[in-house]
């Protein structure tokens, strides 16, 4: 896989392309619209991450030419300016996700991961663990043969952790990923917690195995 | 006393008719005095030519020709048979000289009848003589009245002609006026603003006109820089939060680090989100100050409100609450902002959720006096009464162990205020509190 990054904070990029680089994603970063320009016209891309808002260059023309030069290239668009316009206009440009800063690499992590899935269908969509799968196409638990009854939070939740599965998920990824980004102070609530005990509770009745573990005083680990 | 608002050109209209009905009703009162003075002074002056034609009959033919010296009466008359008229010439004893023209009634055929009378004294033969010529009043009232008639006709005709006529000039000549309210009166936004000119040929209207399109182009040019600034400043802000915030991710991802370590980078990731808030609630409030909202979504708000609660229901579930709607009010249609409504509602239920640790949150939407009610009540803390007129500003806590009451709802006065929506805060310490939403027709 391959991802063109396109951010004019350098600090940013080399965070970004660290972070990416450890998913085994093959990074390339263009500080300047024009830089971007150049390296759309020759490398073929999985994955455009545009800061839509670059000095030197729109970055609305930026999605025009990778539509024209990577056609395959799958748009996530970043912007700290929070314009609602843009981010309407983002989506009839061909752009196919939208991250408004900040946000957490984890977040990103899980949108590229998504489209991922989505591109190669039904044979990466579905996640083993113990006699559970998850289906992430239908979002439904299974054991063996039954189904798993779970609420649309608790799905939301446990696929989360599934999907990061050995990674350290604190209690802020969580929230975000559940709850999105509302002007949200929840974070220190239980409510993550009280998520996780029914989540346990529910998949205990199946198979006793602990999957999910504590990490006290930061959040939670889905260990395979 | 209030003055009643009125179109300009309704006003116009209206002092045009007030003026007119003024002349009509000086007319009214002045016109027949005209009349009947010109109409006495007409019979006059035909009195004094018919007493000249007299007097010159008498010098010709002599007086001995109307008055028999040797009757017992010397006088001598003569009226037509209606009685409109009559001439009298008589003997007179004393040396009293007449010259008068009065009103006066005389006996005729044992009838009473008001006439206008010219009474004159001539000297023949060295007698005495008064001549009396009469005209009836009736016939003198008959003119009248005919010249009455008339002239109110004609003034009727005038009047009306040119109340016409001004009233459809006013409405032509203000039509330019219209049209310029209206394009203010459609314009409820800035950015869509009708920039075309209004056609006029009067002055005054093409100054208007452009006037309004100067000062409409500065207001957008102060709008656009607002929203220029906002962004730049959203932007300069939350970069710097990102960077430092993927950075922080970076480092808990290596997870080779000490649980304490971990644990103090997840505090700052803790306060890092706290800012971002900050940052995020008040940049909104800033857009919403620049209006740059648009408030022409139909908004459904029993739609957005089971939105809200379908993304917040597991809180009230987590907190062991119970969940109270009332949904009494048939689903009222709102044009509106539907990501700020939706904020609005999770923000006021959000926070009857976090003030509130047993008893229930309810909801209830309801029609009062034809408007259309939330009410959002919890039995939470409450809050104390000295406070409720403070929860709406800014940085202003309501309790001192939470941190970021304040902020909340002064960002959920801030749209209701920008959809004049109207709150009402009801609160008892300990017993918990009702928001009710006051939405406007």
């Amino acid at each position: 896989m391959r991802i063109l990054i396109v951010e004019d904070e350098k600090s940013l990029a080399s965070e970004l392309k660290q972070f990416l680089e450890k998913e085994e994603y093959n990074c390339d970063v263009a500080i300047t619209g024009s830089e971007a320009s150049e390296l759309i016209a020759i490398n073929p891309y999985d994955f455009i991450l545009l800061d839509i808002g670059l000095p030197d260059y729109n970055g609305l023309d930026l999605i025009e030419e990778g539509k024209k030069y990577n056609p395959e290239a799958y748009f996530i668009v970043i912007t700290a300016r929070g314009e609602l316009e843009d981010k309407i206009k983002g989506f009839d440009l061909g752009a196919d996700d939208y991250l408004p800063k900040p946000f957490s690499l984890l977040e990103l992590l899980s949108r590229i991961q998504a489209i991922t899935r989505r591109k190669f269908g039904q044979k990466m969509s579905i996640i083993e663990f113990g006699d559970f799968s998850l289906d992430t196409n239908k979002r439904h638990l299974q054991y063996k043969e039954d189904g798993v009854d779970l609420t649309k939070k608790e799905y939301k939740l446990l696929s989360y952790l599934v999907l990061n599965k050995n990674r350290i998920l604190d209690r802020l990824q969580l929230t975000e990923h559940i709850w999105g980004d509302f002007f949200e102070d929840d974070y220190d609530s239980n409510y993550i917690d009280v998520h996780i005990k029914n989540i346990r509770k529910k998949l205990s009745a199946f198979d006793k195995t602990d999957w999910i573990k504590t990490v006290r005083g930061i959040g939670y680990k889905f260990e395979i | 006393m209030k003055i009643p608002q009125l179109k300009l050109k309704n006003q116009l209209a209206l002092f045009n008719a007030l003026s007119k009905a003024l002349i009509i009703t000086l007319l009214v009162i002045i016109v027949p005095w005209i009349v009947s003075e010109i109409s006495i002074r007409e019979t006059d002056d035909v009195l004094i030519q018919k007493l000249d034609q007299v007097i010159e009959l008498v010098d010709s033919l002599g007086i001995d020709n109307y008055i028999d010296m040797e009757s017992e009466f010397k006088t001598f008359g003569s009226y037509n048979i209606l009685k409109e008229e009559y001439i009298s010439i008589e003997q007179i004893e004393n040396d009293t000289l007449y010259d008068v023209i009065e009103f006066s009634q005389r006996i005729i055929e044992n009838e009473l009848v008001d006439y206008r009378v010219l009474s004159y004294s001539i000297r023949e033969n060295g007698n005495n003589y008064l001549i009396e010529i009469g005209k009836s009043i009736s016939t003198i009232y008959h003119f009248e009245q005919n010249l009455k008639r008339f002239t109110f006709l004609f003034l009727l005709i005038v009047i009306t002609l040119t109340l016409i006529l001004d009233l459809s000039f006013i409405q032509y000549l203000l039509i330019p006026l219209d049209k310029i309210i209206k394009k203010l009166k459609s314009t409820n936004h800035p950015s869509s603003f009708d920039y075309s000119a209004v056609k006029t040929s009067t002055s005054d209207f093409i100054y208007l006109d452009e006037t309004i399109h100067s000062l409409m182009r500065k207001i957008v040019e102060a709008f656009n820089d607002e929203r220029d600034y906002i962004s730049n400043v959203s932007h300069e802000l939350l970069t710097p939060v990102s960077i430092i915030q993927s950075k922080l991710d970076n480092i808990l991802n290596e997870s080779s680090l000490p649980e304490e370590d971990m644990i103090k980078i997840f505090e700052s990731k803790k306060t890092l989100r706290r800012l971002t808030n900050l940052v995020r609630t008040l940049l909104m409030m800033s857009r919403i100050e620049n209006e740059e909202y648009i408030l022409t979504e139909k908004v459904n708000l029993t739609n957005t409100l089971q939105n809200v609660l379908d993304e917040i229901e597991d809180k009230i579930v987590a907190k062991n609450l119970e969940l109270k709607l009332k949904f009494k009010a048939k689903s009222f249609v709102f044009p509106g902002n539907d990501n700020l409504l939706f904020t609005l509602f999770y923000n006021f239920i959000n926070n009857a959720i976090r003030y509130t640790d047993k008893g229930h949150i309810s909801i209830e939407t309801m029609k009062e006096n034809n408007q259309f009610l939330i009410k959002i009540s919890d039995t939470g803390i409450g809050i104390h009464k000295d406070k409720i007129p403070h929860i709406f500003s800014r940085f202003k806590n309501s309790s001192e162990t939470k941190d970021s009451y304040g902020l909340g709802l002064a960002l959920s006065k801030k749209i209701c205020d920008y959809h004049n929506i109207e709150v009402e805060v009801v609160s008892e310490l300990n017993k918990g509190s009702v928001f009710t939403l006051k939405f406007p027709n």
